[in-house]
């Protein structure tokens, strides 16, 4: 691990960051440009930056949007796990027609466009009186992950040595103690990856918040976004602003991650 | 910015050209335009007795500034002719829009007033999501000011009616135009001869939408009915003839065969950026022109020959299905949209042309020489959005097979004369009556 | 998933594992049992918010819904929804550009994917800086990726600019109004929306991997090919599946890079069985067919399902 890093990977790295750099650096330039300049300057650095764009973004609206993309994605992410991790647990450590008949609906429930599931959820919330309400728009952004998330972790808990397990058994702890004080913390390389996907995809996730929120004032960032894009025109500045304004509380959630995840190696180094 | 185009207006001010209140008459005059009615009368009915209170949530889609900024002056001027009366703007993503109302519907509840793009009336009327308006529109005073071409009515009921229109013109770089030394043009063959000395002054000639939907639909309309294409009579002939002529510029490097991949913004960026002679495009870009060309502009009607049309488009207003003070919301249509002082307010924000016959009289409209050319092209070549003989629930899918056929013509996917086959082969199913 | 079922399947399941489980396990059956139960709230939960959904989208499929008779009962028309999409050739030639999509979708997802997180495996500033990247870039909304591709891949884009400077070519790369180009296009912006989560995940299976096995494998002198193939590949094959359905399934239902960079066009050459599902619902208003369609997708997907299921059991088998 230790090495020095081979020419191959390099090479790769090299590919990675043009593949990744360059999309985020025209992000960055076209926000700092004013709207007259993005077709005249569309592949040159030459042009008067301005912060027309950021100065727009940076208004009321944002730090409630800002406050309620922060509630719905710690919400779902939470509810995502409570939910998705022991079903991942049991998936990986039962066998038969029925875990494979789950595993197997699971698939299809991500398979489900998410525009066809729209309509039927608008349905049910109005019936539960749960529309226009935030509980309303994480429990569907849960409905909507929880077979992704379900998915993802089942190998990581089938990763865990039975052995261990069995260990734990032996001393009489229960199986909820043995997966609590035994399991997730071997998985938890798995889970706090899965955990940090859900929290971003949560976070941007807009069109359950624009149909399931019937005022814009309870609209999140994601939502905001979707008002940069209209039938009149892309303000294209407005856009990639807010775009990079709204990704810095997930660059920060991430960066916080990979730390744990890093510092989290030895531990989930068992064997 | 609002202060920068009255600046540009007052230096621009021309004397007051006929064209333009002419051209709003003729609309008028398809309508049972009889009696002037007096401007600002229509809407002091109800609201002197004060018992309208309460909220009127408006759904929308604009999000660009001088839209949402003429949504808020509408906003303020009800709210400061009612007492205890709020309006409450609520953007919704155009994507959203239909699929948003249609479902609220199915859930009985939805907006007091909509704006809607209004060649989808029949989508949203249809799914239920529109209140009928015919009660309010027979006892309205000033309903004779408006032409029948903004007034959608489906299957006999009146659901929507537009304060204001929207069309396509042809707008010209003068200042590449005064370099290869010709006019703008009056006929196809002179925007062809001009587009030619364009590109050979190493300019590109044109730009407009070829996306396969509506928006291509609606650019492509003006071209095709050039050639004779109606919806009434769906000619393969004229079809292919059209559908080759654009095509034609896109070989002879005219027109860029990226067009099929712009929307209608993405063209207009491209001319005010400058080095394009021409841009099909409509009177709702003044506001990004004034701001963002950095050179000397103008429009002239789309120049279609006799046969041609252009699309009469723009918002239609409507009253929800489930709104709980319809009255309310009447009030705050009759009030803004369709009164006079609201249109021209929508003139002067917006560069919207007005629906009355009135309101397009006033000076907003007579001192702006950018409208002329979009109220001739009214007179000349207005044409209803969408044709009146496409069965409403066909609307979507017409849109969708013309704009696709005009798409895969321009991007070289197909022919024009196996496309122009194909496409009123479909045409011929979705047209006959249900 | 009826819960009168669950002890059954339990009971089924624990004596297949104690007659297939190698010695040294003996078999308990209370245990398994009990997790099962692991299973119940996420039942209970998609139960109660996605299979209304799903049965929904199955009724609409088999149904004349348009916008005017959606909110009221929709009547029954059997296939025809299926039929009318065959017949007029659309799905068919959909399904085509589809399978195109997908496998490059899924082989340049996979293989990146999997080279990024072997790469990016080494600590240090660079790596780390890389995977913020990426991550940034993957979590940013599909308009704004496919709005900055699309730029980028113009005729006056970054990319034709450097390609027509460099003398490399005379004309502007037709990237998105080409008909084949662009399907190329939309499926390279597809894979490299999925790259980074792939990278990610696989990374992730990377380090369950206990140092002191690489330690072992230089003191027998592996060289880093060999580290690849015996160490690295063996311990992400868990993942590689779950994966490779995830990514499949992700080019299977993705439409907005395609609805923001071509709409389908040029003409209709990319337009995917999603795209072309959502223009049935939501552009043309018939729910019907674009219920059909979308269903038509999840049976095919359902196919690889039944193959994931199947090499499941194999892992099984095998551990």
């Amino acid at each position: 691990m230790n090495r020095r890093s081979g020419p191959v990977v390099v090479a790769v790295k090299l590919l990675l960051t043009l593949m990744y750099g360059v999309p985020i650096l025209w992000i960055l330039l076209t926000s700092f440009k004013s709207s007259a300049d993005v077709f005249s300057t569309q592949s040159s650095f030459l042009f008067r930056p301005v912060t027309t764009a950021y100065v727009e973004a940076f208004d009321g609206a944002l730090l409630e949007a800002l406050r309620q993309s922060v509630v719905i994605a710690t919400g779902t992410t939470a509810l995502v796990l409570l939910l998705a991790i022991p079903a991942a647990y049991g998936l990986a450590r039962t066998r038969g027609w029925l875990p494979s008949l789950g595993l197997g609906l699971l698939i299809v429930l991500q398979m489900m466009p998410q525009t066809a599931t729209v309509i039927p959820l608008f349905q049910i919330f109005g019936r539960w009186r749960l529309l226009d309400s935030t509980f309303g728009v994480i429990l569907a952004d849960a409905a909507l992950l929880i077979p992704f998330a379900t998915l993802l972790l089942r190998p990581f808990f089938r990763a865990v040595p039975p052995q261990l397990e069995e260990a734990g058994s032996i001393d009489g702890a229960s199986v909820l103690r043995t997966f609590w004080s035994i399991v997730l913390p071997v998985a938890r390389n798995g889970v706090f990856t899965v955990g940090t996907l859900i929290f971003l995809l949560a976070w941007g996730e807009f069109l359950y918040a624009v149909n399931f929120f019937l005022s814009p004032g309870s609209y999140p960032l994601s939502a905001l976004l979707a008002q940069q894009v209209s039938a009149f025109g892309i303000n294209w500045p407005g856009l990639m602003a807010l775009a990079v304004l709204t990704s810095i509380p997930i660059l920060v959630v991430f960066t916080a991650t990979y730390r744990l995840l890093r510092d989290g190696l030895t531990v989930g180094a068992v064997k | 910015m609002f202060t920068t185009r009255s600046a540009r207006q007052r230096r621009r001010a021309l004397a007051l050209t006929s064209i333009a209140a002419a051209g709003a008459l003729t609309l008028a005059a398809c309508g049972s335009s009889g009696e002037e009615a007096g401007a600002g009368s229509s809407d002091d009915g109800d609201a002197a007795d004060g018992e309208l209170s309460g909220t009127v949530t408006v759904w929308h889609y604009f999000s660009e500034d001088n839209q949402v900024g003429l949504m808020d002056a509408y906003a303020e001027k009800f709210e400061s002719e009612h007492e205890g009366v709020t309006v409450e703007n609520v953007f919704v993503p155009y994507d959203q829009m239909n699929s948003k109302l249609v479902s609220s519907a199915g859930a009985q509840t939805g907006p007091d007033v909509v704006v809607f793009n209004g060649a989808e009336a029949a989508t949203i009327a249809l799914g239920g999501a529109l209140a009928p308006m015919d009660d309010y529109w027979a006892d309205y005073a000033d309903a004779g000011e408006f032409p029948d071409s903004v007034i959608h009515q489906i299957d006999g009921t009146t659901y929507a009616v537009q304060g204001y229109v929207n069309l396509l013109g042809l707008w010209y770089n003068a200042e590449i135009l005064e370099e290869i030394g010709v006019e703008p043009p009056t006929t196809l063959d002179e925007l062809e001869d001009a587009m030619a000395a364009a590109a050979e002054a190493g300019h590109d000639g044109i730009t407009l939408s070829g996306l396969p939907q509506s928006q291509g639909e609606w650019q492509a309309y003006p071209w095709l009915s050039a050639e004779g294409f109606t919806y009434e009579e769906p000619d393969a002939g004229a079809l292919e003839a059209g559908l080759a002529r654009v095509r034609g510029w896109v070989e002879n490097g005219w027109l860029s065969q990226e067009a099929v991949t712009w929307d209608q913004t993405v063209p207009f960026q491209q001319f005010t950026s400058g080095g394009v002679a021409f841009a099909e495009n409509g009177n709702w870009q003044m506001g990004a022109a004034e701001a963002d060309a950095g050179f000397e502009y103008g429009v002239v009607p789309l120049p279609l020959g006799d046969d041609g049309q252009v699309y009469l488009g723009g918002e239609g207003q409507g009253i929800g299905a489930f709104s709980e003070n319809p009255d309310l919301a009447w009030e705050y249509l009759a009030s803004t949209y369709y009164s006079p002082e609201g249109q021209v307010m929508a003139v002067e924000q917006v560069g919207s042309i007005p629906a009355r016959a009135d309101a397009a009289g006033d000076d907003a409209v007579s001192s702006n020489p950018l409208l002329e050319p979009f109220a001739a092209s009214i007179e000349q070549y207005g044409a209803n959005y969408p044709a009146p003989n496409i069965p409403p629930a066909a609307v979507a899918d017409v849109q969708l097979t013309v704009g696709q056929a005009w798409s895969a013509v321009l991007g070289g996917q197909q022919q024009a004369g196996a496309a122009a086959q194909a496409t009123v082969a479909t045409l011929e199913g979705l047209l006959a009556p249900q | 998933m009826t819960t009168q079922s669950a002890p059954v399947g339990a009971a089924a399941a624990a004596v297949r594992t104690r007659r297939t489980d190698p010695a040294g396990r003996t078999g308990r059956r209370r245990p398994r049992q009990v997790r099962l139960l692991f299973l119940l709230p996420a039942a209970i939960f998609l139960g109660l918010l996605s299979l209304f959904p799903l049965i929904q989208l199955l009724r609409m499929s088999v149904s004349a819904v348009t916008s005017a008779t959606l909110n009221q009962s929709w009547d029954f028309v059997g296939f025809e929804n299926f039929a009318e999409g065959f017949a007029t050739g659309q799905s068919t030639e959909a399904l085509q550009r589809t399978l195109v999509f997908v496998l490059v979708v899924t082989v340049l997802g996979m293989v990146l994917g999997l080279a990024a997180a072997i790469a990016l495996r080494s600590r240090g500033r660079w790596s780390g800086f890389l995977l913020a990247l990426m991550v940034f870039v993957w979590a940013l909304p599909p308009v704004v990726n496919g709005s900055v591709w699309k730029f980028l891949l113009g005729d006056a884009g970054l990319i034709n600019t450097l390609l027509l400077d460099s003398g490399l070519r005379d004309a502007p790369v037709p990237f998105l109004y080409d008909q084949y180009w662009a399907l190329m296009s939309v499926a390279f912006v597809n894979s490299f929306a999925v790259i980074p989560f792939n990278a990610l995940v696989f990374r992730a299976a990377l380090m369950n991997i206990p140092p002191e096995t690489f330690e072992a494998a230089a003191l027998d002198g592996a060289n880093r090919w060999q580290e690849v193939r015996h160490i690295m590949l063996p311990a992400v094959r868990p993942t590689t599946l779950v994966l490779l359905v995830l990514t499949l399934v992700y080019g299977f239902r993705s439409f907005d890079f395609i609805y923001v960079m071509t709409y389908g066009g040029p003409g209709t050459a990319t337009n995917t069985l999603p795209f072309l599902g959502y223009l049935q619902a939501f552009v043309r208003y018939d729910f019907g067919l674009g219920a059909a369609t979308s269903v038509v997708t999840v049976v095919g997907v359902l196919v690889l399902a039944v193959v994931y299921a199947r090499s499941i059991r194999r892992e099984e088998a095998e551990s």
